[in-house]
């Protein structure tokens, strides 16, 4: 093993450029696996100038040192050389050999031989969270499952049941860079002791999980996975799941239901999946954003990555931007970005401007709406949309200029819920509808101002009361909606009622 | 292996829910201290919350929770706080934790409740003035205990509730599906303890629904639990439809005689008929559940009744006084003196067997058998080991083996038969047969099909022996109706002797089982009744004069076996077989109408209790025997029932010590005894009369009587028509 | 002369014997007196089909002067309800038109016969449980 720890350079982004080329150089000449030799045989120096430093030359920042006051701070735009995923766009090939061009796979043997603990430690520094909306630490959450085996096997489920509305990162992952995903399910295996990796893909991404399986079957054939992965001796098998569209199924155990072939309804925690899981067996469930980073954090060190972002915000992140905005798109950008900067400069701004924004939605279409005035200077990181009220959620910034009907938008929203609660049970199954109901009402104004708390005590009436967070997803936007815009449902009723006067008048 | 969803099985609370209805032997680990409403109890690791309040009396109101079923934790009804938990949490699958402080009465959990409680009756139709349920519904009670004062709900444009068609799930259980709360107890009943997997849901949100995806019978002999389970009124009881109101009824507690587990039942009657009948919980007999039989059998007992005495008048039966049936049949008694014989059925009780014993006795005949026959060589019915169930129901969840040999348990004993599932599903326990194959609610590994396996379990050369031998805790239930056979008695000792060997070193541990069919049996061999009725036949030259059938509607004995010159009485309260062949019929009372003893297959001794009075002139059996006597001038000393019970126990004490079982001994004598009889082992294969589930309804002459029984009958070989029927279901 | 005879009672007599004389002799009404325990004269009005007889005589005075001589056949088994409902009005002073001079009673092919009450009878109304009995007796197969 090379002396030169180069998953914890001092921060390669601190690195002078040669340094950096030379770290790799080293390895290169000492790696003793044939399989790691002919993959890297591939990724030569040249290679990885051209796709991927070149740019570094021109864009590399010297950037404070990230325990500097966060508030003197300015995040974003993220420099092309800290991009993780460098085929977002699908303008190279996504095959393994433009992945092991993309820098995939480099390393990764001795990735897996450092070991669980290093891998988690390793995360832990880098201070991700769950890039699947709840924001969890990942590096404590693999803990987790790190516990001496009883018996069981353990497994990695990979959440890829991107349901989420707004939300379309993992499908640019999955069908751009799924080597990225098939090396995360590695290295994330192995930090959990896993046995396997079950990607459970979302069954209308037919193109995504062709794209997947043909990366699986490469790095099975290539010897990446399956027995003695990558020369480690770790076997390590990947299989790929097709669900059947429903939303519930992102929920980690009702995935866990629909593998094991039952319907998709969520089980009751505890027992957390961690304990018992997966056919019975410890799991843990992530989502596949976080996945996919996690190689390379690991090479590029967990301290790299936490120099992005706020602090416990830390890392760079998939945004998905929707709506009205002359240029939707997906962007990696870095936590903590201004959400209005994030608009303005990936997005194209806002349509008609950005005076012309009524609210965003943004994290997916479950999280509270926020406003204007608070979308003008709000970061895009979990603690300053908690601080708003809102929620980051998978930052799928969903944004509505003027000419929206805001409670038309909503309603159309618990449409959605209603459609997808499972039904088992009560607060979601008929709590959901009821909200239905009146929100049908309240997009036509026939109702009673009365009404409008009612509606925010049905909705504080389900959040909570579940078994999963699907209640609280739809009981959130209702909320957000009576927490802004609570005139603008009075004065539609007040319409209503004049025109329904008028009318009365006339006959 | 397991057999429940395996998280399920691994939930710490349900393993410990099960093991609080088991008797563990391990070490109890350190109890844990929390706070229920301020109140400390110390419970063990794994309790749940609505657990931990039961024990220090607080009740936490649930829907879809039930105690012997897997924890679904849907309702949310049973929502609680728990200080410093920001969000409540579902008391019914949260275990403690140390030092947690439950607010079952707080202002959160009283809001939770309500909100809970008014989601339910959104789309809860307000039927109740016509719902079966209503007075015994947990939704009307809970509503009235913990929801709302007032409605809020404002359907101004009259869209309606959610409505769900109905369906037809068999003749016993209706369903009226848009009253349905989806609290899954059926569901989960069906797939745990029924064995059956034929509910589920179908659909999603608010269009989820309750049903078997295609139509279908529900075929399980336990069906009709699922009415009791069922919170609300989605899912009644059809033949008691539209009947009675719970509180119009008066209850009557009792005990069961359809079969020889003697589960405990509740007997409601309004203006002296039976409206229907529940299960009753004991533990050790039926834990709450009840078979169908034993629950729906109960129109029978309106129908096909005898209801005066009869005599033979021109060859024809015809109502007549009791003073001239019984001054007939006492001259024929008399006249036949020592020449009479009687023959018991399977219904009647001990008050009744002991009073036609000492009866026929003073007459000077021993000629008194049992309609079951039992072989009589060797120990015969002398040592009472060989013939009950030694291990007791509660047994089985013990054993970690059980090889059934020429028995149908599903069917002769299904409550027996719950306790082996239950027991396979979370104890582990392993099952083999021998006999034919059956569809048993569990996996079962088929040793062989007839004796010649006894014969070598006997030898040790089966490959199975090795498994027994292995088995810490092995049970042998061997069916009662293989001892009828001609080489009974064989196989009787040979199964001894396979238990005497398993059951050394044992620790008291019994291995040998009996399966009884029938309620009376084990009563009638402790009082010391013969078992070999047919034997009255081959005196050839010396017929009996006078045959006495107490309830015997088995046909054992038909008329044309006896000579013309044979009078026959019949006493019993079905017009049945036996009243068919009769020249004199005495009008007797079922067991919901007399005060009564039964022993049950473990040997437990359990009453009946008068729910309703004989019809028309019909009496207690043991006040007919007693006023024969009188007349035919044999008269019995007693005149009370207590004094019949005094007799009673004089006679074998193990009969009125009620709830009681009275362990059997003497297990090598009897096998020793019955060691000569092993040679003669025969080659026919086993056979039961109870195989598929059209037979089970029918059994005796109550259940013969039954409309709901014959409907059931046809109803499955209608459904066995059906092309969506499997041949693995029932 | 005629005052003398009053006074004796020859008058009286005289009476008698021209009732017993309308009422056809001796024995007959002998008969009718221990049919009715009375004996009247007066004008037959009428005979109804079940063979009654309603008699007249005003000089009787009201509430005596109507009365009905049951047909034979009752015998002394006779009793207020088998009078007619057509008779039952001249009967009861409600008219004094007798149905056969009474040009507004309506009859219908429909009208059902007169039937007397049966009361204390065997041919009685005796009410009937219409719920099914509660046991269904077994009854013996016929050989």
């Amino acid at each position: 093993m090379s002396s030169v720890h180069f998953g914890i350079i001092p921060s390669s982004r601190f690195a002078s450029l040669p340094q950096f080329v030379s770290c790799f150089e080293n390895f290169q000449g000492q790696t003793p696996d044939e399989n790691m030799a002919s993959a890297l045989s591939l990724c030569r120096i040249g290679h990885l100038q051209k796709v991927n430093l070149c740019p570094v030359l021109s864009t590399i920042q010297v950037r404070n040192n990230a325990d500097a006051a966060p508030t003197s701070k300015t995040y974003g735009p993220l420099s092309d050389s800290d991009r993780i995923f460098t085929n977002l766009y699908g303008r190279h090939d996504w095959r393994l050999k433009g992945a092991l061009k993309r820098g995939d796979w480099y390393k990764t043997k001795e990735i897996v031989l450092k070991g669980a603990d290093w891998i988690i430690n390793e995360v832990k520094a880098s201070g991700l969270r769950g890039r699947g909306g709840a924001g969890f630490p990942s590096g404590l959450k693999w803990s987790f499952m790190n516990k001496p085996s009883d018996g069981r096997p353990k497994y990695l489920c990979v959440n890829a049941d991107e349901g989420e509305p707004g939300t379309c990162k993992d499908r640019e992952i999955m069908r751009h860079d799924p080597h990225k995903l098939v090396e995360g399910c590695l290295v994330a295996g192995k930090a959990m002791g896993a046995q396997a990796a079950y990607i459970y893909i979302r069954g209308e991404f037919y193109n995504e999980a062709s794209n997947m399986q043909v990366a699986i079957s490469e790095a099975y054939q290539a010897g990446l996975i399956g027995k003695n992965a990558c020369g480690t001796g770790y076997d390590f098998d990947i299989y790929m799941h097709r669900g059947a569209g429903a939303y519930i199924c992102g929920e980690e155990t009702a995935l866990i239901e629909s593998i094991e072939g039952k319907q998709g309804k969520p089980r009751l925690k505890p027992p957390f999946p961690a304990d018992v899981g997966l056919f019975g067996c410890p799991t843990t469930v992530t989502n596949v954003e976080t996945v996919a980073v996690a190689p390379t954090i690991c090479r590029r060190g967990g301290a790299w990555f936490a120099s992005f972002g706020r602090p416990r915000n830390t890392g760079t992140k998939l945004f998905n931007i929707s709506g009205h905005v002359n240029n939707p798109c997906t962007v990696e950008e870095e936590m903590s970005v201004p959400l209005r900067e994030l608009i303005e400069r990936h997005a194209g701004g806002v349509r008609g401007g950005w005076d012309n924004l009524l609210f965003v939605i943004p994290g997916g279409s479950s999280t509270p709406l926020i406003p204007k005035h608070v979308c003008d200077d709000v970061m895009m990181d979990f603690d300053a949309l908690i601080a708003a009220e809102t929620s980051f959620g998978t930052a799928a910034v969903i944004v509505m200029d003027k000419s929206t009907d805001i409670i038309k938008a909503i309603a159309r929203l618990i449409v959605f819920y209603k459609h997808e609660s499972c039904g088992q049970c009560t607060p979601c199954r008929e709590g959901i509808s009821w909200m239905h109901k009146m929100m049908q009402r309240f997009v036509k104004g026939d109702a009673k101002p009365a009404e409008i708390d009612m509606l925010w005590e049905i909705s504080k009436q389900i959040e909570g009361h579940t078994i999963c967070a699907l209640g609280d997803g739809a009981a959130w936007p209702v909320q957000g909606l009576i927490r802004h815009f609570r005139p603008e449902i009075e004065n539609r009723m007040k319409q209503y009622a004049n025109c329904q006067e008028a009318v009365a008048a006339k006959n | 292996m397991l057999r429940t969803p395996l998280h399920r099985a691994l939930l710490p609370c349900v393993r410990e829910a099960l093991s609080v209805s088991r008797a563990s032997a391990s070490t109890a680990p350190e109890k844990i201290e929390v706070f229920i409403d301020d109140k400390r109890v110390l419970v063990e690791p794994g309790t749940t919350v609505l657990q931990a309040a039961a024990l220090v009396g607080v009740e936490i109101p649930r829907f879809c929770y039930h105690e012997r079923l897997a924890v679904a934790g849907n309702c949310r009804m049973c929502l609680v706080e728990v200080e410093k938990s920001p969000k409540p949490v579902a008391a019914c699958a949260m275990p403690v934790m140390k030092g947690w402080r439950v607010k079952t009465n707080s202002e959160m959990t009283k809001k939770a409740r309500e909100g809970v409680m008014e989601f339910l009756l959104v789309n809860h139709p307000l039927d109740c003035p016509i719902c079966d349920q209503g007075g015994e519904c947990d939704l009307q009670d809970q509503s009235m205990a913990f929801g709302s004062d007032r409605s809020r709900f404002t359907d101004i444009d009259h869209s309606g509730k959610r409505a769900v068609e109905d369906k037809d799930i068999g003749p016993l259980v209706k369903t009226i599906m848009t009253r349905c709360i989806h609290c899954t107890r059926c569901i989960r009943f069906a797939s745990e303890v029924a064995g059956i997997d034929d509910l589920g849901t179908t659909g999603r949100g608010n269009d989820m629904q309750v049903g078997t995806y295609v139509e279908k019978m529900f075929l399980s002999e336990l069906s009709g639990n699922i009415i009791d389970l069922c919170p609300v009124g989605a899912l009644t009881s059809k033949p008691y439809s539209f009947t009675a109101r719970p509180w119009e009824t008066r209850k009557t507690e009792s005990v069961d005689v359809h079969d020889a587990i003697g589960s405990n039942i509740v007997v409601s009657t309004r203006t002296g008929e039976v409206l229907r009948i529940l299960p009753r919980v004991n533990e050790e007999v039926n834990e709450e559940w009840l078979s169908d039989k034993s629950r729906f059998a109960y129109d029978g007992l309106r129908r096909q009744r005898l209801i005066s005495p009869m005599l033979k008048v021109g060859g024809q039966l015809a109502p007549v006084d009791w003073e001239d049936a019984l001054v007939s049949c006492a001259r024929a008694l008399v006249e036949a003196g020592p020449h009479s014989a009687a023959i018991v059925g399977g219904l009647a009780d001990a008050e009744s067997l002991i009073a036609l014993k000492d009866l026929f006795n003073r007459l000077g005949s021993e000629q008194l058998f049992t309609e079951e026959q039992f072989p009589v060589d060797g120990a015969a019915t002398d040592l009472r080991s060989s013939y009950i169930l030694n291990n007791k129901i509660t047994g089985v969840e013990e054993a970690d083996l059980i090889l059934l040999v020429g028995t149908n348990p599903r069917f002769e004993a299904p409550l027996l038969n719950a306790r082996i599932r239950k027991s396979y599903v979370h104890n582990e326990l392993d099952i083999a047969l021998i006999g034919p194959q059956l569809n048993l609610t569990y996996d079962y590994t088929h040793v062989g099909e007839g004796p010649d396996v006894l014969k070598q379990l006997v030898s040790e050369s089966h490959p199975f022996a090795r498994k027994l031998k292995a088995a810490k805790k092995p049970m042998i239930i061997l069916g009662a109706q293989q001892l009828k056979r001609p080489d009974g008695a064989a196989i009787l000792a040979s199964v001894q002797q396979i238990s005497q060997k398993l059951g050394k070193n044992k620790d008291g541990w019994k291995v040998l089982n009996v399966l009884q069919q029938t309620a009376s049996q084990v009563a009638a061999l402790d009082l010391g009744y013969k078992t070999n009725a047919r034997s009255i036949l081959e005196n050839g030259s010396n017929p009996p004069k006078v045959l006495f059938l107490l309830g015997a509607d088995e046909g054992v004995i038909q008329r044309s076996d006896l000579p013309a010159s044979t009078y026959v009485i019949y006493q019993g309260h079905h017009g049945d077989v036996g009243a068919s062949m009769a020249d004199a019929v005495l009008p007797g009372a079922t067991y919901t109408e007399k005060q009564g003893t039964y022993v049950n297959t473990e040997g437990r001794a359990q009453q009946t209790l008068v729910a309703v009075t004989p019809p028309g002139m019909a009496r207690e059996d043991w006040k007919i025997i007693r006023a024969l006597s009188e007349v035919s001038g044999y008269k019995l000393d007693f005149d009370t029932l207590a004094e019949v019970r005094l007799r009673l126990e004089q006679v074998a004490p193990n009969l009125v010590k009620y709830d009681e079982v009275e362990e059997a001994n003497f297990f090598k004598e009897a096998s020793e005894l019955n060691k000569d009889a092993s040679a003669k082992l025969g080659n026919e294969s086993f056979d039961v009369k109870l195989k598929n589930l059209e037979d089970f309804y029918m059994t005796n002459s109550i259940s013969r009587a039954s409309e709901t029984m014959a409907k059931c009958v046809q109803a499955v070989m209608k459904q066995k028509q059906s092309k969506y029927y499997e041949a693995q279901s029932a | 002369m005629s005052s003398l005879m009053k006074f004796i009672g020859v008058d009286k007599i005289q009476k008698a014997i021209q009732i017993f004389q309308e009422n056809g002799g001796l024995k007959a009404s002998l008969i009718k007196m221990l049919r009715n325990d009375e004996l009247k004269s007066g004008t037959l009005v009428g005979v109804d089909k079940y063979g009654n007889r309603y008699y007249e005589n005003n000089a009787y005075f009201v509430g005596r002067n109507r009365w009905i001589e049951y047909a034979d056949h009752y015998w002394l088994d006779y009793n207020a309800s088998q009078i007619p409902a057509e008779w039952y009005g001249w009967m009861h002073y409600k008219t004094d038109l007798i149905p056969t001079k009474d040009p507004n009673r309506p009859h219908h092919r429909w009208m059902l016969d007169h039937t007397e009450n049966m009361t204390g009878t065997s041919g009685q109304y005796t009410p009937y449980s219409t719920n099914r009995p509660k046991i269904e007796a077994w009854i013996p197969p016929k050989k």
